[in-house]
């Protein structure tokens, strides 16, 4: 069989995902002599301009020059593949989307006006083109993401985590940071995958892998939180982080907003 | 009729993040230089506006990949020192633990799969394998011995989370330590070998030239974390004063703005580092820096290579060091105590790229009314823009092709980590 031409491309982004392959240093060499590498910036000068069988994109398209970039990777791939929660969502730049505006988060760190980058406001890759596979994580997780690339040798798709970060916690026996620490854990309506890492160090979760698509009940987790003791605008950073372009916490994000807005009026 | 000649390399590779150069020359003049950064911009100050201090080193932390936990930590010690948080000695040996860590990850890295194919011939380390295999695997074993560090005490490789304000949310066992030790036993080979490469492989000399260092006063012993900046011109500086030396300005020969001191472009990284504070290595790093002095010279910024191998051998022996000091006096678990002030706090590290600096005010419940970040390789700029030109005035009758060899493998010297600078480059191209 013909070894796979592949591609690895970076966005906007800070280079954590690719770092990841890079660090399955056990195998890294067996596993780049699958692929036939035509395009891998980070760590090679070769370069062919050829179609490709799969292209890694990571990343968030932040400017017109990212779009320019996805959508010719779009078009000389047959499956594209978006690696970490950047290039899923947007990632942690998208953060403050909906709440203040790109030209302005500009002005406020550049202190300029002129729009010289020729910005976006972030987001995933699939707002714009189609996706084939999403590796959630802010990292990937390098094991998901070996046995990703393993199955996709072998010619099937990787099965997919659809439980809660809680889930596996509870199957590791932690003690639930939520309930004993008080500590305002995201766990409820993250995707699972990374093994619960952060309340396996008595830590929150703070939902670097993303909400679970279709079921994150993000009011449910509000309530919890607030109910905690945690003041809503804490709570609402903290969805934030990973998941702001995500449609139930950018709901919540208008409705806590309206009603503050009223709270000012009364 | 002087014609123009235009140089141009499209996108830098091997290196962390997207940039280009272009280099016009008129006649035998070269009219401009430019290192342009197309790497989308963050926004990382503005994301933290409003934001409680407790998320801060989570979010400030996803600048880079690589030197994650840099920017964790100058993250940490910025709110620590506005929030007047004093960090145990078992804290503070984790911490220089952990850095040390990070250096040989992103050293290693740097140096045997993006640096060396430059000096063996090779477009990459994945052809340069087929070559030299065992030498190609010796060194992954090396990074995967600096990622080991991160994974038992930031727990995780890349944006790791048990680093925070304080401490440590939970202390490493005996047992870990100890399999971090036997890594780094393991590690010291290689890490001497990279220093028989860089040797070997010898340096080009056209960059030559006088150069402005800059890196952290350490303190006592070698090392990466520091409250006051020492200069090759012999000046020094609290941190909190970084202003004054990171002060951007519009120079004539770019359209960027860049960071100069008084001035005068400047150099941070390994080789600033080794040169300022080299009297304070010990141990083999010590007989190896001493065996190297005359190629170490402040005069050729593509000698930071070999002071990054050096630098190596250095953090192997300081691990194994850090693991006996922790494990002499037992580990034990730790709770801090913090009171969020309407204060301001700059916290600066010296990242395996050079000094970082975080800077944040808070105001009186701990939400972040300003910040700033200064990035090594933003404070490299103006310097590498200056040895891109001299390099192509002393080349300026080679052939085109010549010329951007040599200008990509000064680039790659020093390591520039674009991703993480672009927040602070203002471009207009
Ligand atoms: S998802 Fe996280 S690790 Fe990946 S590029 Fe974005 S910030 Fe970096
Ligand atoms: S527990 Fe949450 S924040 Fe921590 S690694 Fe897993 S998904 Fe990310």
């Amino acid at each position: 069989m013909e070894r796979p031409k592949i591609g690895v491309f970076s966005l906007t982004g800070c280079g954590g995902d690719q770092l990841m392959i890079l660090n399955l240093e056990d195998v890294l060499l067996d596993l780049l002599s699958y692929f036939d590498i035509k395009d891998f910036q980070e760590i090679s000068s070769f370069k062919e301009d050829s179609d490709l069988d799969i292209a890694f994109v990571e990343g968030s398209v932040s400017t017109k020059q990212d779009l320019r970039k996805l959508k010719e990777i779009r078009a000389r791939c047959k499956m594209l593949i978006a690696i970490g929660n950047c290039a899923i969502s947007g990632g942690i730049q998208a953060m403050k989307n909906g709440q203040m505006e790109i030209l302005e988060r500009m002005k406020r760190v550049y202190g300029i006006e002129e729009d010289i980058y020729g910005v976006l406001e972030p987001k995933g890759l699939s707002a714009y083109v189609k996706v084939d596979l999403e590796i959630p994580g802010c990292p990937i997780e390098k094991e998901e993401t070996l046995r990703a690339i393993t199955s996709i040798l072998h010619g099937d798709m990787p099965d997919q985590f659809d439980y809660p970060v809680c889930v596996e916690c509870k199957l590791k026996e932690y003690p639930c940071v939520l309930i004993e620490k008080n500590l305002p854990c995201l766990g409820p309506i993250i995707v699972a995958g990374c093994g619960a890492r952060c309340p396996g160090l008595g830590l929150p979760c703070i939902g670097c892998r993303g909400p679970i698509k279709e079921e994150a009940n993000a009011a449910a987790e509000l309530e919890v939180l607030l109910s905690k003791g945690y003041d809503e605008e804490h709570i609402v950073n903290l969805m934030r982080i990973f998941c702001a372009n995500f449609g139930e916490i950018k709901k919540i994000t208008e409705i806590i907003r309206r009603r503050s807005g009223k709270g000012r009026q009364e | 009729m002087n014609r123009e000649r235009r140089i141009e390399i499209a996108e830098i590779t091997r290196v962390e993040g997207h940039g280009r150069v272009e280099v016009i020359i008129e006649g035998n003049r070269i009219r401009d230089v430019k290192m342009a950064i197309f790497e989308g911009p963050r926004f990382f100050e503005a994301l933290v506006e409003g934001v409680r201090y407790d998320i801060v080193p989570d979010i400030m932390r996803r600048i880079c990949g690589i030197c994650t936990a840099s920017h964790s930590l100058a993250s940490i010690r910025a709110i620590e020192k506005a929030f007047n948080i004093i960090p145990t000695k078992q804290t503070e040996l984790l911490r220089d633990l952990l850095i040390h860590g990070e250096v040989i990850e992103s050293h290693a890295l740097h140096l045997f799969m993006l640096a060396l194919p430059d000096y063996l011939g090779f477009p990459d380390v994945i052809r340069m394998a087929r070559k030299h295999p065992e030498m190609v695997k010796a060194a992954l074993m090396l990074k995967k011995a600096g990622n080991l560090v991160h994974n038992i005490v930031s727990g995780r490789e890349v944006h790791g989370m048990n680093d925070m304000i304080g401490g440590f949310s939970k202390v490493p066992n005996e047992e870990e330590l100890l399999k971090i030790r036997k890594a780094m036993e393991e590690s010291k080979r290689t890490a001497q070998l990279a220093v028989d490469l860089f040797v070997r492989a010898g340096t080009p000399k056209f960059v030559e030239s006088e150069n402005i260092l800059m890196a952290l006063d350490p303190g006592e012993k070698f090392g990466y974390i520091g409250d006051y900046v020492t200069i090759s011109t012999g000046d020094y500086y609290p941190v909190e004063e970084y202003e004054k030396l990171t002060n951007e300005k519009s120079v004539d020969y770019s359209h960027a703005r860049l960071s100069t001191y008084r001035g005068s472009p400047f150099m941070v990284g390994a080789l600033s580092r080794l040169l300022l504070n080299g009297k304070k290595l010990s141990g083999t790093a010590r007989e190896l820096f001493k065996e190297q002095k005359d190629l170490l010279t402040h005069r050729n910024s593509l000698m930071n290579n070999l002071a990054q191998s050096i630098e190596i051998v250095h953090c192997v022996e300081r691990c194994i060091e850090d693991i006996d000091a922790l494990l002499s006096t037992g580990l034990v678990d730790e709770v801090v105590e913090i009171e969020p002030r309407a204060r301001r706090g700059v916290g600066a590290v010296e990242a395996p790229r050079g000094v970082l600096y975080h800077d944040y005010t808070f105001d009186e419940d701990g939400r972040v009314v300003k910040a700033n970040v200064i990035t090594p390789t933003a404070q490299n700029m103006a310097n590498i823009e200056k040895d891109l030109r001299i390099a192509t005035q002393r080349l300026i009758n080679q052939p085109d092709e010549k010329i951007k060899r040599v200008l990509e493998q000064i680039v790659r010297a020093y390591d520039p980590c674009i991703s993480c600078s672009v927040h602070l480059m203002r471009i207009k191209s």
